[in-house]
């Protein structure tokens, strides 16, 4: 039973982990850089609701959230205006050096406005359901429930809207699909907005159960990128897989080990796999990886 | 004058592990982000060597020799990968350090850190004047050796594999024996260069080795010029003194408390700039051959 239990808050967790890592695979799949920054697209996304529902503004939590959103949307957006868009035809690893400099920058600024230590929302919404001895707090299920729903709406935009398709184009080429007429900087649009949505509600969710602290923006990009590497790079329902997987084998290992290495996972993780399988569990494809 | 000579140590301290990092980063195109990792590693060495009882030159010469086999072992698996992957399993790499360091108190007393690691001693002196001389000859000598490796054959044949490893190949030069070569001599200066600050110090903990460290080495070695032996120099000294400079603002005292997190703004702000503007840093690496 406890195993069981270990089981499902590593779904839980991994669920909200892969809604980190499909922002990370997107971008990762139209630009071609690892996107450093994405961290802080979640923490500015969990701060962002403590910034709303605190004086002055004073929003109910769930309202706040919405601003919080739209704040995280704002900086993605600029960032890749200011920064990537100018750089795009840098080598990946200039973009990596520049987006690591905008984390350190972006994370500078929330510890400079909310001080360094650890936050958590003012909220009465931690009570568990009891089911035959498995605990599921309110919290858990409602990143469950959310992660379902941004993952079907995901799959139906990807598939069903013109937006989503000539997304997909566009991360098998970008010269080839702006030569077709697709509008690549609306693309890019799409996928900063993606991006940003999935990582501030992940980051709100996250926060909830636990709390909010200006350096979970690292230790969740880390996870995310072992998510995107372990279901193949650029490949949103691996990342999805990549997600899950992470969260549970993350989970499952505090029986075992320490919980001061449950973050440990993740790094091992990540060398394992570059090791033996650069191209994740679900690639095929070499596409990405070099 | 005593500010003065911290500065000038701190100073020292930057440019060793700044000059060992642009021997990876700069010369062999080894995007290395996780040197902090052997910076803790030779820290720790020397610092639980000393406080054992064995004396600063036997802990700093450990401290190269760890942190340089650790470069060695991390870097056989992980040196099959390339670019922006290597980054990142660097990175993690450091992130492993650290969190090692944290949780294994029986050795390291985890978050509490070390205190009292001994100063350096030379006849009996100690104080900052002694850390500082031992710190310059120690740089200049590093440096020196920097020098000597850029311009030997083996330098050029690393900055041959930086622009292209086919190429390298091709001359059949051993590319991944270069690069396991390379990251062990600069994990050495690195672990060099932590040993030393540990003694200069005298208290360490896992969280001085985070993330922080990483930027601010990075940035001193991309603003001074990425492959020149005079590049990180500049670089770590402009970053010290900047970062030092800004606690003479005159702030607010509500605002005195976040100085050390608009000095991290600032930085992030230059490294972000630096990649728009000038990418190849204030000393721009000549391209011309050079006749040595």
């Amino acid at each position: 039973m406890y195993y069981l239990q270990l089981f499902i808050n590593g779904i839980v967790a991994g669920g909200v982990y892969a809604l980190f890592a499909v922002g990370l695979t997107m971008v990762y799949s139209v630009f071609r850089f690892i996107n450093f920054a994405h961290g802080e697209l979640i923490a500015w996304g969990a701060y962002g609701v403590l910034l709303f529902a605190s004086p002055p503004f004073s929003l109910p939590l769930w309202l706040s959230v919405f601003p919080a959103i739209l704040l995280v949307i704002a900086i993605a957006l600029l960032q890749n205006h200011m920064v990537f868009a100018p750089l795009r035809n840098s080598q990946p690893v200039t973009l990596l050096i520049a987006s690591i400099g905008l984390s350190f920058l972006l994370r500078s600024g929330l510890q400079l406005y909310f001080g360094s230590d650890l936050h958590s929302y003012q909220t009465s919404f931690y009570e568990s359901i009891d089911l035959g001895g498995l605990m599921i707090s309110y919290v858990q299920l409602a990143m469950l429930c959310l992660s379902i729903l941004f993952f079907v709406i995901l799959h139906l935009l990807l598939s069903k809207t013109l937006t989503g398709k000539s997304m997909r184009a566009v991360s098998d080429s970008m010269e080839l699909a702006g030569i077709y007429g697709i509008p690549t900087r609306k693309v890019s649009v799409f996928v900063w907005i993606i991006s940003a949505v999935f990582a501030a509600s992940g980051g709100f969710l996250l926060a909830l159960d636990t709390s909010l602290d200006p350096m979970m923006g690292l230790t969740f990009m880390i996870k995310s990128f072992a998510a995107v590497l372990l279901g193949g790079v650029g490949n949103v329902w691996g990342a999805l897989l990549g997600g899950l997987c992470i969260g549970i084998i993350e989970n499952m290992g505090t029986a075992f080990i320490s919980p001061g290495y449950k973050d440990l996972t993740a790094f091992v993780l990540i060398i394992v796999i570059l090791l033996f399988r650069p191209q994740g569990i679900l690639g095929s494809t070499i596409r990405g990886v070099r | 004058m005593e500010y003065l000579l911290h500065i000038g140590i701190v100073c020292l301290i930057y440019i060793l592990f700044a000059s060992s990092l642009n021997l990876e980063l700069g010369c062999a195109g080894l995007y290395n982000f996780g040197h902090v990792g052997f910076f803790a590693i030779g820290s720790y060495t020397t610092a639980l060597l000393t406080l054992s009882g064995y004396s600063v030159w036997f802990g700093l010469l450990a401290a190269m020799l760890v942190a340089g086999l650790s470069g060695l072992i991390f870097s056989w698996p992980v040196l099959r990968l390339t670019g922006d992957y290597f980054g990142i399993a660097s990175l993690a790499f450091a992130e492993m350090v650290r969190l090692f360091l944290l949780n294994e108190r029986w050795l390291t007393r985890g978050p509490m850190g070390l205190p009292g690691i001994p100063r350096v001693e030379i006849l009996g002196y100690s104080g900052n004047t002694v850390t500082l001389l031992t710190a310059l000859v120690i740089t200049v000598v590093s440096l020196f050796c920097f020098k000597k490796i850029l311009t030997s054959p083996f330098g050029r044949t690393l900055k041959l594999i930086r622009e292209d490893e086919h190429v390298a190949r091709a001359f059949g030069k051993d590319v991944v024996s270069f690069k396991t070569r390379t990251m062990a001599i600069g994990s050495a200066f690195g672990g060099l260069a932590g040993g030393l600050w540990a003694h200069y110090l005298g208290y360490i903990s896992p969280n001085d080795f985070s993330l922080q460290l990483t930027v601010l080495v990075l940035l001193c070695v991309v603003l001074g010029g990425r492959g020149t032996l005079l590049g990180p120099i500049v670089g770590a000294v402009l970053v010290v003194s900047v970062g030092e400079g800004l606690r003479f603002l005159p702030l607010p005292a509500s605002m005195t408390a976040g100085v050390a997190h608009i000095q991290s703004m600032l930085f992030g702000l230059v490294l972000i700039l630096l990649m728009l503007r000038r990418p190849q840093g204030i000393i721009a690496e000549s391209h011309l051959i050079q006749e040595t």
